[in-house]
């Protein structure tokens, strides 16, 4: 009988092959592809933030249990129901303009994907008018901002008020994050959140989508 | 209600009520309580880290007979840096002979093991004039700086590259082949430096690549010790949290990834290091009481547990001190002497 509680250790563990495993098995076992997906591979995943937030587990080991979600989501999807569709929601994510640095928005794009959201990453140094554009293609409900650098950080004001120009800033959530950025900034610049890490931009994103 | 002077961790300047201070200063205490998971600071703790920041005195110190050892990394470096152009042997004399300062530590430029191992020779007979010249106990030191290591700086496959790639067990693998030639040339240039009279080995910044270069420190502070057993190493934190760039490694049995510095100390006594150098780092967007109750409930913790001795890292942003190139007296003196009289320490 399959064990959905073993999955989610050997997804924390970050375990692929054991992941993949036991996903298949259960699905041979005829339990239901919901279920494993979401007692087993998004419990698991939500301990991974919690335990990144906390401090107990870091990047390479975000990645392997990330990397251990895809390879298991690959396996459900044909199974799952069109009600039962793992997209949580869709976010448009990106550095802000002049900004090169993407591990952070990486890091994040992973956690949120493993989270059930679809995500348009639009890569580094990205232009407001971008953003705005990806926004009304994808309809999407999210958009992620990213910056490292102080000087970049002006740019997310900028990709707020283009939205806001454009037409679709009620659409959409604007969080933001990146070393230089906090809370007073994001309340400042008019963003809907900030989270300080991946496993918070994971949770905060599945908040604002309930 | 009466306003007074205070800064904020990027040594800015603002007025602040008593009230506003004492809830940075628990605010501060917690947080570092909950990250570390060890005690805030008690109420008398707080009410005197809140009379010395609404003294009205420009300097604060400790009462006579609680002074501590004030010793200096990379100083000979530093002294040079502000634009007083000595050379080496003449930086450590004005620290010693004009500055007071208790301990000091020759240095390169480069400041890390890997570019001082083929000029070591060299450095060798500027560091026996330098002892004839002093008087003060002498340490050879530079940082073990594992990222030299990495390409394009070194042989081996950049971690940072192969991550974002989805190699996660490759760049770990490149961590840890990149950790034993680090080992070799910390041996390498310690064992020299030692053999030409030094009093100790500073390997200062421990930890700044992470958890690997954290484990490359112990190992090779065990492995001078094995060689050299009455030789003095002094290990010095990058930062105040090990981070988990590996994120499996362990020393001893224990991981490294995420300890803070009253789990670091363990290990350091564990391989046989001297003195310990622990570190909290500062928060330029929190006020200077913030990161001070901060800087001492982690160097508080440290230093009750230790059994070897510990000099907390006091200087710009680290152990309450605020960002600046030249960090001004008040928070310097407010920290120090907050910290010597608060924590169970033998020297800053």
């Amino acid at each position: 009988m399959a064990d959905l509680n073993t999955i989610t250790q050997a997804l924390i563990a970050g375990d692929k092959d054991q992941v993949t495993g036991l996903v298949q098995k259960a699905v041979d076992e005829n339990v239901a592809a919901n279920k494993i997906l979401n007692e087993g591979l998004i419990k698991g995943m939500d301990i991974v933030g919690d335990r990144m937030q906390e401090g107990d587990m870091f990047i390479p080991e975000v990645l392997m249990s990330a990397r251990a979600m895809s390879a298991a989501v690959a396996i459900l999807k044909p199974l799952l129901g069109e009600d039962e569709s793992v997209v949580t929601g869709k976010v448009v994510i990106g550095t802000a303009k002049g900004d090169m640095h993407d591990i952070g928005k990486n890091l994040v794009s992973m956690m949120l994907e493993s989270a059930g959201f679809e995500i348009i990453d639009l890569g580094v140094d990205v232009a407001p008018e971008q953003f705005v554009q990806a926004v009304k293609d994808h309809q999407a409900q999210i958009v992620g901002l990213s910056a490292l650098l102080t000087t970049t950080m002006p740019m997310m004001q900028t990709t707020i008020d283009a939205l806001k120009q454009s037409g679709v800033r009620e659409q959409v959530k604007v969080l933001i994050g990146g070393a230089p950025v906090n809370q007073e900034f994001a309340d400042k610049i008019g963003a809907d959140g900030y989270a300080p890490d991946a496993g918070s931009a994971s949770k905060l994103a599945k908040q604002i989508m309930s | 209600m009466d306003q007074f002077f205070h800064r904020m961790g990027d040594g800015s300047a603002v007025q602040m009520t008593a009230k506003q201070i004492m809830a940075d200063l628990v605010e501060g205490s917690e947080d570092a309580a909950d990250r570390g998971k060890i005690p805030p600071l008690a109420k008398e703790e707080y009410d005197y880290l809140l009379d010395i920041f609404c003294s009205p005195h420009k300097f604060i110190s400790v009462e006579p007979g609680r002074e501590v050892i004030l010793t200096y990394d990379a100083a000979t470096l530093k002294i040079r840096r502000v634009g007083v152009h000595v050379d080496r042997i003449q930086a450590l004399q004005i620290y010693e002979k004009i500055m007071g300062a208790d301990t000091m530590e020759l240095a390169h430029v480069d400041y890390s093991y890997k570019p001082v191992k083929p000029i070591a020779t060299f450095e060798q007979p500027i560091l026996e004039q330098a002892l004839l010249a002093t008087h003060i106990p002498l340490f050879y030191g530079a940082q073990p700086n594992l990222g030299l290591y990495s390409q394009p700086d070194g042989p081996f496959p950049n971690p940072s590259e192969l991550m974002p790639m989805g190699k996660i067990k490759e760049a770990q693998e490149s961590y840890e082949a990149a950790l034993e030639d680090l080992v070799k040339d910390i041996v390498f240039v310690g064992s020299l430096m030692y053999e030409s009279g030094a009093d100790g080995i500073n390997l200062d910044t421990a930890g700044a690549a992470g958890d690997a270069d954290f484990l490359a420190t112990l190992i090779a502070t065990e492995k001078l010790k094995a060689k050299y057993p009455d030789i003095c190493i002094e290990i010095g934190m990058a930062g105040e949290f090990v981070l988990g760039m590996h994120s499996q490694l362990t020393y001893k049995g224990e991981r490294l990834a995420g300890m803070y510095a009253h789990q670091q100390v363990k290990m350091a006594e564990a391989a046989g290091a001297t003195i310990f150098g622990p570190v909290s780092n500062t928060n330029t967007s929190k006020s200077a009481a913030w990161n001070l109750a901060r800087a001492i409930t982690f160097m508080k913790a440290c230093g009750e547990i230790a059994n070897i001795p510990i000099h907390p890292n006091m200087g710009m942003g680290v152990g309450g001190v605020t960002v600046n190139d030249q960090p001004p007296v008040d928070v310097v003196s407010r920290s120090s002497a907050a910290m010597t009289t608060l924590c169970r320490l033998d020297g800053l």
